[in-house]
């Protein structure tokens, strides 16, 4: 079966261009550009990875990922932080992400850290 | 068009999936410059950029300030700016208010590389949620350059070719399967 990734992420086209190479190297993309309802959203797709986005609107990335890692359902899903701020890592950490991704990233880093969590498409 | 000098593409949104389709196809031994010029947010101008590279062997770069223009490469208009040819074939970048919105402006783009290539120019719009370009391709056939537009059909979001198409007088109507040989064909 297709491995399933979820990027919550602000930004349309960091979203367009990481489902594009995602899609590519064979997954299953799902996109978001809210974290709201967070435990809905990723109960209704039940992904094998989450990309979670700093900066979301409303409830931010921290609160949405201490959500999902609060669920008992939910939080074996690997989560992925990833920012553009100089404190990603200690974002990540308090989050409780599993890993993070300082943004830029290359297409190599990206399929990297997906490969490192759910293995090859 | 033969002796094509340099082919610059215009898109918004939906045009990153057709730039992906075309590029491979496109023949690496192309003699003439390749600007692409899209509507995006700040950020992520190296992925872009990573992104198109993987998809041809021609080289693909995004333009640097007053960078001398060079035939078979791919240059992409960074963010944030408005990109415009200079006589001298260099590149410019400039920060001057929004057109249409936009910056880069497809418009700006297009204007400047009329009066640089006249009747050896050839522009393509794509898929888009604006008009941005449109007036471009107008100014590009006033100098005899040639226009094309995304067969809006095929586009994710037809508004910019279908306004391109209604006001500009395009020359080629083309689907996505047919960009690469026509692009090819410039040579």
């Amino acid at each position: 079966m297709t491995k399933k990734v979820f990027i919550f992420d602000d930004n349309s086209d960091i979203l367009e261009l990481c489902t594009l190479i995602l899609e590519d190297a064979g997954y299953e993309i799902k996109t978001s550009a809210t974290s709201n309802h967070i435990v809905d959203q990723v109960s209704a797709y039940m992904p094998d990875l989450i990309f979670m986005d700093n900066w979301l609107p409303d409830v931010g990335g921290i609160e949405a990922t201490q959500e999902l890692k609060s669920h008992p359902d939910l939080k074996n899903i690997p989560v992925i932080y990833f920012s553009a701020n100089n404190d990603v890592s200690a974002l990540a950490q308090k989050a409780g992400a599993d890993s993070y991704l300082s943004k830029p990233f290359d297409i190599q880093t990206l399929e990297e850290i997906v490969k490192s969590h759910i293995g090859p498409s | 068009m033969k002796n094509c000098e340099a082919l610059i593409i215009g898109g918004s949104a939906g045009s990153l999936d057709v730039l992906l389709k075309v590029l491979p196809a496109i023949d690496t031994l192309i003699n003439f410059t390749i600007i692409i010029v899209v509507h995006r947010k700040q950020g992520m101008d190296s992925l872009l950029c990573d992104l198109l590279s993987s998809k041809t062997t021609i080289k693909v770069k995004e333009v640097e300030e007053k960078e001398k223009i060079l035939p078979r490469t791919i240059y992409i208009a960074p963010s944030d700016y408005h990109l415009l040819l200079e006589k001298d074939l260099t590149f410019s970048l400039d920060y001057s208010e929004k057109v249409n919105y936009s910056r880069p402006s497809i418009d700006v783009t297009f204007q400047s590389a009329a009066e640089v290539y006249t009747n050896k120019l050839v522009c393509l719009l794509l898929s888009g949620s604006n008009a941005d370009g449109v007036n471009g391709l107008i100014t590009v056939s006033s100098y005899e350059g040639e226009t094309a537009a995304q067969d809006p059909t095929t586009a994710q979001v037809d508004y910019m070719p279908a306004q391109a198409i209604l006001r500009a007088n395009i020359d080629h109507v083309l689907t996505i399967d047919e960009m690469a040989a026509y692009i090819n064909a410039l040579n």
